[in-house]
């Protein structure tokens, strides 16, 4: 494994990296093993509740909790130039693009109707 | 009418006076009762006009569905929150129906009234109960804020109403609408006319809420108990809608011109609405946005004024009230059982709550306007209607029809199918309570399927 080459285009994945396994630094060792200590120990609390026979409620995820404020109170909007081309572009463009849209073909069909030419296509009541 | 007020306001006495032990059987007793004596409205004597004991409260039929809607929402509202009010003190739990029987009777007396500022009145005192409801018994502390814009929007909204009915009073001597049906055109032709045009209809088009001023909805409908956010998607919204059909018949010829905007407005509205659903993560947030949508088609027909528009306008708004509000009710059953509103913790549902998963099923695909439904009904009669006004709304509504089914289908998918999380236990089974409550909410819908005249509104 140790003279294992990628392929041209494709880049190595991490776990067969060999500068993970080999001339490692005794911090990076250390901090490795502070690191696999949390997680170890954030799965231990996980699991002691999943299997907690007397568990009534919820596990509190404070991952989900901060994903759903993040994503409903949205303090992160800030006007810059492309955010106000986005909302103009898609906010306020197609109010004005509409209006003459509608107008222009209501005020044709208007023509229409008192030069006495319109002819009714459908027979709606609407 | 009375039969039907009397006993509204004689609930309050009720409240007070029965024994804790029978507050809510009795209540929802009661409650139920009216609703049934108010289904006697819908056999309305005379074929076009009003039919009216007195001068002052009057039945025709287009106030006769959003009446019926409302007395039947009462027992609803109760039976949803018998849940989560239980709990609290004895005099609490008489306060919070109180104010929900006080909201009864001040929509029962709006939708009756004859004298447009009458209509005015209950419009703003339905805000104080509804205010109370959602600052007091709202679960987040974002509620403050949701009731500070619900409050001020509305408000905001109705002062030119005011400024603008009293003109109205000044200028032709009556504000009854028996009277100004039969007024004579104005003669509408001035900048100020222009503006008491806008004014007369601002309130109502915040209430609906169109597009552009419906900032509160999302945060009231979310931040509201369950029965708040039931009786304002169900009838609060839909008073909106009243007000703008009253207020149309005097409006002409201005509209022509000034609706545009207010159109426009609507119909990109649901598009935009619409997107904005599908990115929702919040479950009722998602189910508020929706109620936008379906509001902006509702706006839209009742603005270009054609017998179709109003039509269609009436029963997108008794089918969205009824479809609505059962909506709220489920999410509100997920929300109890895991106290988060957050689809992706709740989903996979099915497994568990199979004849829910069928509740589930009729209210989304009745949002999406699955014929038979009334709900299709009521877009299509508007869609054609918008299209026959100019083609090439077609492209905006069926987009939005388009988008409307994506995100209907997407809260049903998010919520019933998929893995159901492994770490939720304890996950209490569906009480008779609540599938009573979502079937009185979805048979309506469905007898109204058979019966569809009772709906029409003046075009039957």
């Amino acid at each position: 494994m140790a003279d294992y080459k990628e392929a041209p285009l494709a880049t190595r994945p991490k776990t067969l990296d060999p500068a993970e396994y080999f001339n490692l630094s005794p911090e990076y060792r250390r901090a490795e093993e502070k690191r696999a200590a949390l997680r170890a120990q954030l799965k231990r609390q996980y699991l002691q509740q999943l299997n907690n026979p007397h568990r009534k409620e919820l596990i509190e995820d404070p991952a989900l909790t901060r994903w759903t404020y993040a994503r409903t109170n949205n303090n992160y909007f800030r006007p810059t130039a492309k955010t106000s081309l986005i909302g103009g572009l898609f906010g306020v463009l197609p109010l004005f693009a509409l209006y003459v849209v509608f107008k222009s073909d209501r005020d044709k069909r208007e023509a229409k109707i008192k030069a006495g030419t319109y002819e009714r296509p459908y027979k709606l009541s609407t | 009418m009375l039969k039907v007020l009397i006993p509204t306001i004689m609930l309050f006495p009720t409240i007070w006076l029965v024994s804790p032990k029978w507050l809510w059987t009795t209540t929802t007793a009661h409650s139920l009762l009216i609703a049934s004596i108010s289904l006697t409205w819908l056999k309305w004597t005379s074929e076009a006009g009003w039919t009216s004991s007195n001068m002052y409260l009057a039945t025709d039929p287009l106030s006769t569905p959003l009446l019926v809607l409302t007395c039947w929402l009462l027992p609803l509202m109760i039976l949803a929150s018998q849940n989560h009010i239980t709990p609290e003190p004895i005099s609490r739990q008489r306060s919070y129906i109180t104010l929900l029987a006080s909201l009864q009777t001040f929509l029962i007396m709006a939708f009756g009234a004859t004298e447009i500022i009458m209509f005015y009145i209950m419009f703003e005192a339905t805000l104080i109960p509804t205010l109370i409801i959602i600052t007091r018994w709202g679960n987040q502390t974002e509620r403050l804020n949701a009731g500070t814009y619900f409050l001020f929007y509305t408000l905001a909204g109705s002062l030119p109403l005011l400024v603008a009915l009293l003109l109205l009073q000044q200028s032709t001597g009556t504000l009854s609408m028996l009277v100004l049906q039969y007024s004579q055109p104005l003669q509408l032709n001035s900048w100020g006319h222009m503006i008491w045009w806008a004014g007369c209809l601002i309130a109502f088009l915040v209430k609906m809420p169109l597009y552009g001023v419906h900032l509160w909805l999302p945060k009231a409908h979310v931040e509201a108990p369950v029965a708040g956010s039931m009786v304002l998607a169900a009838v609060l919204l839909k008073l909106g809608g009243y007000g703008m059909m009253r207020m149309m018949v005097m409006l002409d010829p201005l509209s022509k011109e000034l609706a545009y905007p207010f159109i426009i407005l609507a119909l990109w509205g649901i598009i935009m609405t619409g997107s904005i659903c599908l990115r929702q993560t919040d479950l009722k947030s998602l189910i508020a946005y929706s109620s936008v949508s379906h509001m902006g088609l509702v706006a839209g027909g009742i603005l270009i004024q054609t017998p179709w528009g109003f039509s269609g306008a009436i029963i997108l708004m008794i089918a969205h009230g009824l479809v609505s509000s059962a909506l709220f009710c489920l999410a509100n059953t997920a929300y109890e059982r895991t106290h988060s509103r957050t689809m992706i913790l709740a989903r996979g549902l099915q497994v568990i709550f199979p004849l829910t998963a069928v509740w589930w099923f009729i209210a989304n695909l009745a949002n999406l306007a699955l014929p038979p439904l009334p709900n299709l009904m009521g877009e299509i009669m508007i869609i054609t209607t918008l299209f026959s006004w100019s083609p090439w709304t077609i492209l905006l509504t069926g987009a939005g029809t388009l988008i409307t089914a994506g995100y209907s289908l997407y809260m049903f998918l998010m919520s019933q199918r998929g893995p159901t999380p492994n770490h939720i236990m304890g996950l209490q089974p569906f009480h008779t309570r609540e599938h009573l409550l979502m079937t009185l909410h979805l048979i309506p819908v469905l007898l109204l399927v058979t019966k569809p005249e009772l709906m029409w509104g003046w075009c039957y």
